[in-house]
């Protein structure tokens, strides 16, 4: 059993449907914010808290993709945690795409999100023999408890080579 | 950044194609996103990511994401086109890593209005997105829904 609690160490075989983890919380900064509307999503209401003021948003709010980023880093943080003493501490965790990413509330400075994470799926379809995919659901809420982002990832997931035929 | 007329909802071409400007990126850059945001040796120690699964130092999948919105964003501001936002990626594909060196561009092609998404204040056009380097290999492409904003509101 001592290898079960090592999240990123196990192989596709063993990660089950229906696993759920509430894995971390993070408050943003509207600095940070500013920082990363600078460098990559340059409109007003991700780059400058006065104007941003005068858009349909009537505030600063956080870019998609600076969601998706902080929700990549909240995922290494917690399963990195698990892989301490592992060799091969990563037989799963690149990802192939996502479906439906869906942005259902603004997300402005000084709000926490938690964030989760459910696998839904084990899907048939085996890559080059070594890879399975997991399909898990990814939610984020926010301090009042309201979903403000969610999106379905596909990752890939080393297969136990006992199992190759 | 030009001062060319606002390009509103109801004049834009809901068939329009562009290019986008190239952007390269750097080990330095790799590195830094990384160590912010995703904080795995094959995105910041190139030893380690000789050996990993990608086979170099190569980019963030989300900092790949990040330079799309980027070119993106340029491109559409260029045109001044009234972009004010987007709620729904309907999917997203990494199809080869982003190395160190690579100089990546994007090629945007609007795929009509969403008729489902109606709005007094915005249109919504499909978007479909290819990221492409220096070889014209594909790196991602998505799908992604814009806002524009609609001149009526006026």
């Amino acid at each position: 059993m001592t290898t079960t609690s090592f999240l990123r160490s196990r192989w596709f075989e063993d990660i089950p449907v229906g696993e759920f983890h509430v894995f971390g919380s993070y408050t943003l900064s509207e600095q940070e914010m500013v920082d990363f509307g600078t460098s990559y999503a340059p409109q007003i209401y991700h780059t400058n808290p006065d104007a941003a003021l005068n858009t349909r948003y009537k505030g600063l709010i956080a870019s998609n993709w600076h969601l998706c980023s902080i929700w990549m880093r909240l995922m290494v943080d917690y399963m990195e945690g698990y892989s301490l003493g592992v060799v091969d501490g990563r037989r799963n965790g690149a990802g192939l795409g996502f479906q439906d990413l869906k942005i259902l509330k603004p997300v402005r400075p000084g709000h926490t999100l938690t964030f989760s994470h459910e696998i839904i799926e084990k899907s048939e379809k085996i890559l080059k023999k070594k890879w399975g995919i997991i399909k898990s659901r990814n939610e984020a809420f926010n301090h009042k408890g309201e979903l403000v982002m969610t999106f379905v990832i596909d990752i890939l997931a080393e297969r136990n080579p006992e199992n190759f035929t | 950044m030009t001062q060319s007329k606002p390009i509103y909802f109801e004049t834009l071409d809901k068939n329009a194609y562009f290019l986008t400007d190239k952007i390269t990126i750097s080990a330095a850059e790799i590195r830094k996103f990384a160590t912010q945001f995703d904080p795995q040796p094959y995105h910041t120690d190139r030893i380690a990511a000789e050996t990993s699964i990608f086979g170099g130092l190569c980019a963030s999948g989300w900092h790949v994401c990040a330079i799309m919105m980027k070119l993106l964003s340029d491109t559409l501001a260029s045109k001044n086109i009234k972009l004010i936002g987007s709620d729904h990626v309907p999917f997203l594909r990494w199809h080869k890593p982003a190395f160190e060196g690579h100089e990546l561009y994007a090629e945007l092609n609007f795929d009509g209005e969403d008729k489902n998404e109606t709005n007094k204040n915005f249109g919504t056009i499909l978007c479909n997105v290819k990221l492409l380097n220096q070889e014209n290999t594909l790196i991602m492409e998505l799908q992604t829904k814009l806002m524009i904003e609609k001149r009526s509101k006026h």
